[in-house]
């Protein structure tokens, strides 16, 4: 009966991989970029509040939200300061801007941090909520997928009833329609990267208390974001949880059959088998347009 | 008009100049390793592979549109393939490298045809993502050894003066066919492409298949540089040889020097080698500044530096335009 086991914490980390994913789903959305530095981003923000957390000592609540502060300000920072300038010369050169901006970020960490395998200490990441017979649940792992679904719902209900989630989608619909409106689109941009970056920084704390991470482990969850992403359909949001889920099940019962060795490969496998069948994601926003 | 005019005359002139330059360079080139010390040679090495990588990458990346992150798979199975072929069959290194060639040409023909249904950024990252997928299966794949990897103990026998001529005939190769190729039909429709895609289409270029041979080529070549590259590295392990990392390079040295030109990847390959070298003991500075630079240039002059050069002298070494007969 351990396959219920598998299936469980399938679904679960479904929800962090949604979280890790759902900042690049949204810049995708919006301005048609794969922010290639986006699985960087994500460990920046895990070494961000590892060092604040063991900072300011007692005050967890305090360090999260300088690291989405500062999060946020590296986003801005990012988009206004480099990609916006690109963006209008194609895909490529925005592409590449980002792949230099992940490099850069990646060997910043090595620089400051080391090589050494790092986490995020916190009281429940070993414990369990609770467990049966059959199987049990652990608490960091609901967690996760608690907070997966509330970062969701507030994503959803900034997008759809505030005046900034309207220029967003007016921008993602129809960039030039937007500027004739009035819509200052780089601005939108700017703030859009900011809104990402904070679900990268709650990733980020999340992935350090679940898993221990590295300067180098950057990729790894890029990837997964990208995986994600083209599961679920780029610019939805419901696709993105679903994604999640279908990666973190095919993860866990691909090291269920063949061994956890093969766990990355069976997540890989998965995603090129439906960039193949099906490249524009099960729940696409372009397939509804 | 002016400028068109000095470039042909420039062009001209370097045409023939080309022949009397060439010979003596590569002379020169040929009896490098007896006239300098060993580690500018073992530079020397480093420049004409990473110039081979650069060149094949932006074959892909600059000319025909596909921007590839996933080249370290064919590195990582040039690689393998020497290390197999070397290591259990005890044949020739000779037949490894070739075998790291066809190999992954196989596998490239192989994925071709998932992969090349991702159009832009899907190609990219299904690349990256068939090269993670290999190096997961490589580590756990018990004929390779796992994750264990294998010392290419042919490579002990090799002095530099060896390794040299090998990684010249790769780095000089791969230019020459990369000129060859812009040169002929191949070429022009590639040209035809970047321009205009659906132009190209109308005038009868099948985009699909000169897309395809630019690929197939790109992973032979890089394949047989992977190979050469593991015979100076003498180790391979699966996580080093289908890493990033490699391709990171090829994207800098092709983004410094100037994508899409063919003396851009040259020029890129020196900075990179040699900034690499000079920061030996700070790998990781040597990839920020790196990284900076690339998005600088990006930034400002997205044609790097030969880009740059070509726009204000209209000066080109390896030119590949082609000029209509004068009389007509």
């Amino acid at each position: 009966m351990e396959i219920i086991q598998s299936v469980l914490n399938g679904l679960l980390l479904g929800g962090l991989y949604a979280v890790i994913g759902i900042g690049m789903s949204l810049i995708f959305g919006v301005m048609g970029l794969t922010n290639l530095a986006h699985g960087d981003l994500i460990i920046v923000g895990a070494f961000v509040c590892m060092t604040l957390t063991a900072q300011l000592v007692g005050s967890v609540w305090a360090a999260i939200v300088i690291t989405v502060v500062i999060m946020a300000a590296i986003g801005f920072f990012i988009q206004g300061f480099l990609i916006n300038r690109v963006l209008d010369k194609g895909a490529e050169p925005a592409l590449l801007t980002t792949f230099g901006v992940s490099i850069c970020l990646s060997n910043t960490l090595l620089l400051f941090f080391g090589a050494d395998a790092r986490s995020i200490s916190s009281s429940f990441a070993t414990a369990n909520a609770f467990s049966t017979n059959l199987f049990s649940v652990s608490s960091v792992y609901l967690l996760d997928f608690f907070i997966a679904i509330c970062v969701i719902a507030v994503l959803h209900c900034i997008l759809q009833y505030t005046y900034f989630g309207r220029s967003v989608r007016a921008a993602s619909d129809n960039i030039h329609a937007a500027e004739l409106m009035g819509v200052d689109t780089k601005k939108v941009f700017s703030y859009a990267m900011a809104l990402a970056m904070v679900s990268a920084a709650i990733a980020g704390l999340l992935v350090g208390m679940t898993f221990i991470f590295y300067p180098s482990t950057g990729t790894q969850y890029l990837i997964i974001a990208f995986g994600v992403v083209v599961i679920g359909g780029m610019g939805s949001l419901l696709g993105t949880l679903l994604g999640g889920i279908i990666l973190g099940l095919a993860q866990l019962l691909g090291a269920y059959f063949w061994g956890s060795g093969y766990q990355l490969l069976a997540g890989y496998l998965v995603l090129l088998l439906i960039l193949t069948v099906k490249p524009e994601g099960l729940l696409s926003i372009a397939s509804r347009k | 008009m002016f400028r068109v005019i000095t470039t042909r005359f420039l062009s001209d002139q370097l045409f023939k100049l080309n022949a009397c330059l060439f010979v003596p360079i590569i002379a020169a080139l040929c009896i490098l390793p007896f006239g300098v010390n060993e580690n500018i040679v073992m530079i020397m090495v480093q420049i004409f592979l990473y110039m081979a990588l650069g060149q094949m990458w932006n074959l892909l990346g600059g000319y025909a549109g596909l921007v590839s992150l996933g080249q370290q798979m064919f590195i990582g199975l040039g690689g393998y393939a020497l290390a197999v072929i070397t290591e259990i069959y005890h044949l020739p290194m000779i037949v490894g490298l070739l075998v790291g060639g066809i190999v992954s040409v196989i596998f490239a023909l192989v994925i071709s045809q998932p992969i090349f249904k991702m159009r832009g950024v899907y190609f990219s990252i299904g690349t990256w993502i068939a090269a993670e997928a290999l190096a997961v299966y490589f580590s756990n794949w018990t004929y390779v050894r796992s994750g264990q990897g294998f010392n290419i103990t042919v490579s002990y026998d090799l002095t530099t003066t060896d390794m040299y001529y090998i990684a010249a005939i790769v780095g000089l190769g791969a230019i020459g066919l990369v000129h060859t190729l812009l040169r002929s039909k191949l070429g022009l429709a590639l040209m035809a492409m970047r321009d205009n895609e659906s132009a190209a289409e109308t005038i009868g270029i099948e985009i699909y298949n000169t897309k395809l041979k630019c690929f197939l080529i790109s992973a032979f070549v890089t394949g047989i540089t992977g190979g050469a590259l593991y015979l100076s590295i003498a180790y391979v392990q699966p996580y080093a040889a289908f890493g990033i990392d490699w391709t990171v390079a090829m994207v800098f040295i092709v983004i410094i020097g100037g994508i899409g030109t063919v003396e851009g990847p040259i020029l890129g390959a020196v900075f990179y080698v040699l900034l690499k070298q000079y920061l030996y003991d700070y790998p990781g500075i040597s990839m920020i500044i790196l990284g900076i630079i690339a998005i600088i240039i990006i930034l400002l002059a997205s044609r790097g530096i030969m880009g740059a050069v070509h726009d204000y002298w209209g000066f080109e070494i390896f030119s590949t335009r082609r000029w209509v007969n004068k009389s007509r």
